[in-house]
Parts: structure tokens; sequence; C-alpha cells
């Protein structure tokens, strides 16, 4: 019986521990409940080319469905990470696309070790937010409905 | 070479502006404006890279295969000199030739950092670069750029000096197949050989002495040095940039001949209207000039043996210009004036300036180059006819050689041209040169007149492809 109640016991504070973080989670992914196009954009390569690609992609699925029936994030990882640097020359693209609903995602880890690398702190443009893993965030994402585009 | 290039007036748009409170503010806030806009504007395209998304090391180049025929008569006496016969090699009057075959490599040293950034440029096509020396290849460019100051990036090496238009701006995408007359004599220099060496006298075709009695490869609108410059977004899109750099003076001789360097500066004021790449629309006005001291033993001085004597002198080489760029919806308009004082080249059988034997006189100023002056202008326009691949283009050119001096000679040509683009990066030209010289001190066939007389009109045609990873 004693074992039966602490079980019981373990298991509401389990379920009440995930229920709390359950909002979190939705926190981090905000509710576009009109959204009829959720879009994840993975950008993890070094190509230059790929910065535009992946730019005028999310440009593309905003103006095909509309600001407000696409839900659409980037997140970049890896070298791909130089889309967000500080003075970035897309900044100006990035910014469009920000103030048109296109959210971005900088990965903890890859900024650490390119700082470690560079030996100073990577600055990133402030329209994006740093996540603690870029793979993290994807799988999230995914998780949550989203479909996950490499271009 | 800047295709690569991306920022469009989309972005510009979103820069940041500046509130012109007065001049002081005004320059702070440009130094605070200060952004990587790259474009036509041929500071940022050849000494910059865009800023977080540039290559490791991109690899380009071009190629130019022309074929050009040259109608001007000989003089009297059956014998040529340039410019009645085909460059750089001037042994006849037609010929095929690989001009241009350059190949490069550009980038930032490393990608976390784009900070720093380098641009290499060997030339392998037969041309003044490499004719004179009968080099195989030869480096026109090698530079690094530091991208750490606002304001004041800093480029060092080898590269084209900030100057005029026609040498500053990217080769591969200039809109004709030869340099105006005032370009290709008083801007294009040609270093005297370390000696004097005599004039080489009008030779019938094939010429039994070579027509070129330069020993040194020319100068290429390049110099080795150092440059500070940028270029600031204000105002509804518009862009100042400067630069202002010291140098050899020795073209692309990786080290100097003497003490003396050399100054430039440039400032240029661009009103933007969209685009991207070396045809980004706008309406650019600029102005530029460069300083500098040649030494050179133009005098015909021997030893009581015979033999020559080094007697090196200096002379001031000045140049300056100015002129205003126009390119929007297919057409574009193109003006430039400039004057040059000291070290006028007249010709390539002249090797010492136009002191011939025997007149060794630096102070007869009647002929002299070294202390010659000269000016000239072009104005050129074009347009690319809508939904078709064909662009024509037509310009007219002017230079006072010898300006002022008993041996000035008066040179005018009309270029009629059509250029048929099969992609942005693959182009064939035509052009036809209506041409003409006169020594206006001298009646015809007198003088130099015995000479320029008969140049004539040329016809080109230059296939040029561009290659760029």
């Amino acid at each position: 019986m004693l074992t039966s109640r602490w079980t019981r016991l373990l298991s509401v504070l389990g379920a009440i521990a995930l229920f709390g973080s359950a909002p979190t989670l939705a926190q981090d992914i905000p509710d576009k409940p009109f959204a009829e196009a959720k879009f994840v954009l993975q950008i993890s390569d070094m190509d230059p080319d790929k910065q535009t690609l992946v730019l005028n992609v999310a440009g593309n699925i905003l103006k095909y469905y509309g600001p407000d029936k696409s839900d659409v994030e980037i997140v970049a990882f890896g070298p791909g990470l130089r889309l967000l640097f500080e003075g970035n020359s897309n900044t100006g693209r990035i910014k469009s696309l920000a103030d048109s609903g296109v959210r971005f995602a900088a990965c903890q880890n890859t900024i650490n070790n390119m700082s470690n690398t560079l030996g100073r702190a990577v600055q990133v443009n402030p329209q994006a937010t740093v996540v603690p893993g870029g793979i993290v965030r994807i799988k999230q994402l995914v998780d949550a409905g989203y479909t996950l585009v490499k271009p | 070479m800047s295709d690569s290039h991306q920022e469009t007036i989309g972005e510009n748009d979103k820069m940041r502006h500046i509130n012109l409170a007065g001049p002081l503010a005004m320059l702070g806030a440009l130094m605070l404006a200060a952004q990587p806009v790259h474009a036509s504007n041929w500071l940022m395209v050849q000494g910059t890279e865009p800023d977080g998304s540039s290559d490791l090391a991109r690899v380009w180049g071009f190629v130019q295969a022309q074929y050009q025929d040259d109608s001007s008569k000989p003089n009297a006496q059956g014998g040529y000199i340039s410019p009645k016969t085909i460059g750089p090699n001037l042994d006849s009057q037609s010929a095929f030739n690989i001009n241009r075959a350059r190949i490069g490599v550009r980038g930032v040293a490393m990608p976390l950092d784009s900070k720093i950034n380098y641009f290499v440029l060997l030339e392998m096509g037969n041309n003044g670069i490499t004719a004179p020396g009968n080099s195989f290849a030869k480096l026109t460019d090698a530079s690094v750029t530091f991208n750490h100051l606002k304001g004041a990036r800093v480029r060092a090496g080898l590269f084209k000096y900030p100057g005029a238009e026609e040498g500053l701006q990217a080769i591969h995408v200039f809109d004709y197949i030869n340099f105006t007359w005032v370009t290709n004599q008083m801007l294009l220099e040609r270093f005297p050989n370390r000696l004097y060496t005599p004039n080489v006298a009008p030779q019938p075709l094939p010429p039994e002495v070579p027509l070129n009695g330069f020993e040194r490869s020319v100068g290429a609108f390049r110099d080795v040095g150092v440059q500070v410059f940028d270029a600031f977004n204000f105002g509804s899109n518009w862009e100042l940039s400067y630069a202002a750099m010291i140098g050899n003076g020795n073209g692309l001789n990786f080290s100097d001949n003497d003490d003396n360097k050399d100054v430039y500066g440039y400032l240029a004021l661009e009103k933007i209207w969209g685009g991207a790449g070396p045809r980004r629309e706008g309406l650019k006005f600029f102005a530029w000039l460069q300083q500098g001291k040649r030494t050179a033993d133009l005098t015909n001085n021997f030893d009581e043996s015979g033999n020559p004597i080094y007697d090196p002198e200096e002379y001031d080489r000045d140049r300056w210009g100015l002129g205003a760029k126009y390119l929007r919806k297919g057409w574009r308009a193109t003006a430039e004036y400039m004057e040059g004082d000291g070290m006028i080249f007249q010709a390539p059988h002249n090797p010492s300036f136009g002191l011939g034997p025997g007149a060794g006189n630096p102070n007869n100023r009647d002929a002299n180059g070294a202390y010659g002056k000269g000016k000239g202008f072009y104005v050129e326009g074009g347009w690319r006819i809508p939904k078709t691949g064909f662009e024509i283009d037509l310009r007219y050119d002017e230079y006072n050689r010898l300006d002022g001096a008993r041996f000035q000679i008066d040179f005018k040509r009309t270029t009629i041209g059509a250029q048929y683009f099969f992609n942005p990066r693959v182009r064939v030209a035509l052009n036809y040169e209506i041409r003409e010289g006169n020594a206006p001190n001298f009646g015809p066939g007198l003088g130099p007149n015995a000479q320029v007389d008969g140049i004539d009109d040329v016809i080109a045609v230059q296939v040029t492809g561009i290659f760029s990873q």
C-alpha cells in the first residue's frame, strides 16, 4: 500500500512536472491558429548562396500563403550560423522577413564553439533568438507539426 | 566578379538612415552608418567581401578573345607606327589575339571572421602587361583588406588605385573593346626604361625592329601601396564613397624604383535606384586626382668612350579628372573630363617620351612629354534593347596630347558599338572606330602630321567569357 501510494504520489508529481514544462515549450513555439503552413528551414552550410536561398524560400512562403497563414522559423547552426552574424550582408533582408513574422533561431552550441575558435564572442543578429541547440530546436518544431526543409 | 554581391536597393532601403542635423553630425552619422555596400561601387566591389556571407576562396576569372583590323595608311616612306598597328605586338594591321585571360581567387581569410578579406588575380593574356618581357603570366592584384574600422577600411598590397572610371572599373564589364585615347595614352602608364632609349623609326610591316621600345609592363591602373576607403549610405538611397591611397607609383612592380611616392584621392556620390552588380542603376558623380614623381634618364648623354651615362632626373606626374555616370532602365550615359601634367606618354616607339636622338635637351618642351601636358574627355551612351540580348553603344572621345606645345596632337574618335549577351556572363562585342589625328601647329604632311595623317578606322570584335564559382 505504502509503495502504491508513493507510486501514485510520484506519478502525480511527475505529471505536474511535465504539465509545468509543457507551457514553456508552448511559449517557445508561438501559436498561430490561422497558420495553414508551418515550416522550419534549416541552414547549416558554409555556402553563401545557401543564405540567399533560404531567405528566398522564406520569402516565397510568405508570398504564397501570406504572413498570417504561414509560420516560418529559420534555424541556423554549424557553418550556417554565419547567416545570423551581426552585420551579415543579408541583415536588411533578415530584418524585413522578421518584420513579416519569420523567426530566426541561432544555435548556442555553435556560438560557443565559434567563439572559442575566434578567441572572442560571436555577436549574433538581434533579430535572432538563441536556442540551446539548433538540431534540438528543429526536432521541437517538427514534433509540433512543422515541415522541415533544408534548401 | 561582382555578380555574387547580392545587395539590392531594397536592402539599402532598410539601412540606417541619417538625421542631417549639421555638417559635423552628418559626418559623424556617416561614419556610424558605414555599411558593406557593393554593386557598381568599384572601391567596394574590388576591395571587400560581403559580410558574413563570403566564400573562403572563390575562384573566378575571364577570357577575352578578339580580332582587330586597322585600315590606317603608312607614311610617305611606307612606315607604320602606333596607333596604326594592332597592339600589343604592333606587328600587323589585323590580328586575332587572346588579349586577356585572367584567373583569380578572392574571399575571407577565415569564414568566421569577415573583417579580413583578400583578392588575388593573375593575367595570362597577351597585352601591355605581359608582352613587354614576354611574360607568361603576371600578377596584377594581390591585396588584403582590413574592415575593422567603420568608415576607414584599409586595403594593402597591389591593386587598382582609385581613379578614372575607365581604369577603375572591372575591365570584363567594360562596354567597349579599346580604351579611349585619353585613357590609353594619358592614364595607362608606360614607365621609362632605366637608360635613355632612342626613338624607333616608323617601320614597314612586318617591322624589322619592334615598334614598342618600352621594356616594362604598363601600369594597368594599379599600384602597390595602402588605401583607406569606405562607402556610406544616407538619405534616400544616396551613397558617398571615398578613398585615399599612397603607393610606390611604380605600377605592377612589387617594389619601388625611387623614394618618391604617389598619392591618390577619390570621391564619389551616387543616387541609387536599384539593381545589383556592375550594372546597378544609379547616377554617380565622381572626382579623382593623383600626384607623383617619376625618376627617369631621358637625357641622351654619353661619356668620352661613347657609353650611355645614367643621368636620372625627377619629373612630376599629376593627373586629375571628374565625371558622371548614369544607368537606368537599360539606358547608360557616361561623361568624364581629365587633365594630366608631366610624363605625357607619346607612343610606344618613343620610350624616352619624345626626346629624339640628338635632341636630348630636356628643356626643349616642344616635344618633351616629360614636361608635357594633356587633356581629354569622352562621352558615351548605351541602350540595352528590352527583351533581347542586344545592346547598342556610341562613344566619342578626344585627347590633346602635349597640349599647348608646338608638337601638340589632337586625337578624335567615334566608336559605334553593339553587344550581344548570350547570358550575363558571355557576350560578343562589335566596335567600329572612326579615328583621326591632327597636329594643329603643322600643315598636312608636315611635322607630326607626316605620321598621324594616315590614322584611319578600326573594326574590332571581341568575345568575353566570365566564369565564377
